[in-house]
């Protein structure tokens, strides 16, 4: 039952990085690609309806892990307290700027909701990627399964009393933020026509050359700093899973991107990302917060779930949820389906 | 150093109770309002009359603006659950998080995916499907308020769990636990408040644009609309549902009951004290005024019975701030008072057809709309004041709740942060609502077009 958990709760965190890490991507290309307020509405109304469905995957996955692994959640959003709440501020003026953006047709106002919306999302986007490193470098867990981290203390190392940014979390928060943005330009060359589609399938093309070599780096740097995991990667037949939907995925990516096929781009862009955090999750497992102060502090996913009943009983009606949501997706997806030309200066459409 | 201020309890409490009452500012408004909404749309599809349309519409705007600020000043509230309350979150997530998690799968996802269709959707969706998208928000919003409930009721009433081998808590049954008697009084005395709350924000605009003589169609539709569901809701939200809330704190809580009516000495024909300064050093209430027996009579029936004071109880089991939470009860019910003298009066003259004529009425009725967002906001301090010093009732306390990791000074730093940023949102959003008063219903599209070019 713990390990069914730990599979489901992983979905929901992962189908959230996918759907909502589009929307960081467009907020991150948005000054970019969109250079004229009409561009700019058009931008916004490719992602507007759905961000907040988006993002209620993150509040389910939240109050999931409360009901389920507990004492995982009380550790991690304690330690990481001013990250969190960071990431919590941006999240209220990435809303409030999608909502409020197009309330009133004035060149200033639009201009400035713009910009918020697109710091909120770099910033959302880079520090995800940040957590993602704490994930697997660890963090500076006692013997009570507690920490309290700072910012940075020594950026060189990654052993010991580390901080939230070091060398290799940072790292990975570049390479996290360079992926969304990849990602957002592929969902924006779907979805938009016109300059701005010109610009994100350009745009999107570089961002994916260059996620080649960066693969390579973050791998190399994860040997590095956890030659652990590596191990039990290997000898783990659903890491080797993993790889394969990696390279499928890379596959039908590059020839999408190639052919001029946009939803076949798209498709690979998402499972991509896909593959790459399926095989990060069954990689990490059991142990769920790496302790670097000594490894018998970890947390496992043993040590962190609830009571069995509380478990069993989740499971009961999770699936109920599952099937309504699966239904609205359905009903969006037809809903919203097309694309998104240049606006005629409001957010009538839809 | 043993001041209030660097109990680390206490600047937990302060952020948590800042940051829910402002966003309940929000969600009260569009779990009433979202009614309003089913009652036009389906009064537009039965007649067939624009009038109906036209309300919805511009209602459905001032929905949206309170729906986005509702959405993410709410966020903050489940991921506190873990940053501030970290050792509340080990000792009882296994049953509270099961009603966090439902609420996100089985209200947020809908309320979701259909409120961008209720706001944008009606050309598009057309007449039916309009109507059951407003049905379908209005149902996730209270399905949403459910689960909160539900959640709450468990630290109040604890139900339906048990105690692991490592003490923490799990669940037992979770029929028990979403059908705690606590959860389903404390529901319909809640969702009653709220379309208190929405009646009378109706209700005003109606009053505002009659008296400014403009839409008088319009206003008429909202008068009557606000006024008749406010007398409803305003008689409901005292009897039978908050008659019922009171007895159940005094059948489950009875020091929590002591302390709300500043009772320090038990005893039969107990009175309720109408006015009155709690002394709590001298255990007395100050220039009280009471009614005599009528205590006994609320709470358990008969004018005799006997109802217990807070000197029958240990000290440290009674709540940690008497004078608020004795403040915080009698000034609600003072205004549930006269929200139904409002609105007896509001209904008897638009019963003998001269409301629209009746100024003074229209005008009070317009300066009313803040009173029930205090009333709620003070029901809620009740509750939660009164449930002190325990976090869940009987089991575990306040002060054992909080993260021992976090220290003051990132507590008072992100308190800060809240409170700037909410500042900033509240000034946002009363201008945006300001704008879309100032234009009106029947200015179409007002919002995203034309006229504020000239801005």
């Amino acid at each position: 039952m713990i390990e069914t958990w730990y599979g489901i709760v992983s979905f929901m965190l992962i189908t959230y990085v996918v759907l909502d890490g589009r929307n960081f991507g467009v907020g991150i290309l948005h000054m970019f690609v969109a250079r004229t307020p009409a561009e700019r509405r058009q931008v916004v109304a490719a992602i507007g309806p759905l961000w907040s469905w988006h993002e209620v995957w993150l509040l389910a996955f939240g109050g999931s892990l409360v009901a389920v692994f507990p004492r995982l959640l009380a550790s991690a959003f304690a330690g990481y307290y001013l990250a969190l709440f960071l990431i919590l501020w941006c999240f209220i003026l990435r809303g409030v700027s999608l909502e409020v953006g197009g309330h009133i047709n004035d060149r200033l106002w639009q201009d400035f909701w713009d910009f918020v919306f697109a710091v909120s999302s770099l910033l959302l986007a880079i520090l995800f990627g940040a957590a993602l490193g704490n994930l697997a470098r660890g963090v500076p867990l006692d013997r009570h399964g507690d920490f309290s981290m700072a910012f940075f203390t020594d950026v060189q190392t990654v052993r010991g009393n580390v901080g939230l940014l070091d060398w290799y979390t940072v790292s990975i928060a570049v390479f996290a933020t360079v992926m969304l943005a990849a990602h957002g330009a592929t969902y924006l060359a779907l979805k938009t026509e016109g300059p701005v589609h010109d610009r994100s399938e350009f745009y999107g093309k570089w961002l994916w050359t260059a996620i080649g070599p960066f693969l390579l780096i973050v791998t190399a740097e994860t040997w590095f700093v956890r030659p652990d995991l590596f191990a039990s990667g290997v000898g783990n037949p659903l890491s080797w899973l993993g790889g394969i939907v990696i390279l499928v995925s890379a596959f039908t990516l590059l020839s999408g991107l190639r052919d001029r096929q946009e939803m076949r781009a798209f498709l690979g862009s998402n499972f991509l990302i896909i593959g790459l955090l399926v095989t990060g999750a069954v990689t990490i497992f059991p142990v769920i917060l790496y302790s670097t102060l000594a490894p018998e502090n970890s947390l496992t996913v043993y040590s962190v779930a609830s009571s069995p009943s509380s478990l069993s009983t989740a499971a009961l009606w999770w699936p109920f949820g599952l099937i309504l949501t699966v239904c609205y997706f359905i009903f969006i997806s037809r809903r919203y389906y097309g694309k998104v030309g240049v606006c005629r200066g409001n957010q009538n459409h839809y | 150093m043993n001041s209030a201020f660097s109990d680390p309890a206490f600047w937990n409490r302060l952020q948590f109770a800042f940051t829910v009452i402002y966003h309940y500012l929000f969600p009260q408004l569009t779990m009433g309002l979202a009614w309003f909404l089913v009652y036009w749309k389906w009064q537009a599809l039965r007649t067939g009359e624009e009038k109906y349309n036209q309300a919805a519409r511009f209602w459905a705007k001032i929905f949206g603006l309170n729906f986005t600020i509702g959405v993410v000043t709410g966020i903050p509230m489940e991921f506190q659950f873990g940053t501030n309350w970290a050792d509340f979150t080990r000792y009882s997530g296994g049953v509270i998080g099961q009603t966090l998690a439902m609420e996100g799968m089985f209200a947020f996802f809908l309320e979701s995916a259909l409120v961008g269709a209720l706001i944008w959707g009606e050309k598009k969706l057309g007449p039916r499907n309009h109507f059951l998208a407003a049905i379908g928000v209005a149902l996730g919003s209270w399905i949403s308020g459910f689960f909160i409930i539900a959640t709450n009721s468990f630290m109040q009433h604890p139900v339906g769990y048990l105690i692991a081998p490592d003490g923490s808590l799990g669940l037992a049954s979770l029929s028990t636990f979403l059908l705690n008697p606590w959860a389903l009084i404390q529901f319909a005395h809640n969702q009653t408040a709220s379309v208190v709350t929405g009646s009378f924000v109706v209700a005003s605009m109606g009053a505002f644009y009659t008296l400014r003589n403009v839409y008088p169609t319009q206003a008429g539709l909202y008068l009557r609309a606000g006024t008749f569901a406010g007398l409803i809701a305003s008689l409901l939200v005292a009897f039978p549902t908050g008659d019922q809330q009171a007895k159940m704190v005094g059948d489950y809580q009875p020091v929590t009951l002591a302390a709300m009516e500043g009772r320090f000495v038990g005893g039969e024909m107990a009175g309720v004290n109408v006015i009155g300064q709690p002394n709590v050093k001298e255990r007395r209430l100050d220039n009280p005024i009471v009614i005599p027996g009528a205590l006994s009579f609320l709470a358990y029936g008969t004018f005799q019975s006997y109802v217990h004071g807070l000197e029958e109880y240990p000290e440290n089991t009674w709540p940690d701030n008497i004078e608020l939470l004795y403040y915080s009860f009698h000034l609600m019910i003072t205004m549930g008072t006269i929200f139904i003298l409002i609105m007896v009066c509001a209904n008897f003259q638009r019963w003998r057809g001269c409301l629209d004529s009746t100024r003074w009425l229209l005008w009070v009725l317009m300066l009313s709309f803040p009173f029930p967002y205090i009333a709620n906001t003070l029901g809620w301090m009740t509750a939660e004041l009164g449930r002190q010093p325990w976090l869940v009732y009987d089991l575990f306390q306040t002060r054992d709740g909080y993260s021992k990791v976090v220290s003051n000074g990132d507590t008072i730093f992100t308190l800060i942060g809240f409170t700037g940023l909410y500042f900033v949102l509240g000034l946002l959003f009363l201008y945006l609502v300001g704008r879309e008063i100032y234009h009106g219903p029947e200015d179409e599209g007002s919002s995203h077009h034309g006229k504020e070019s000239a801005l």
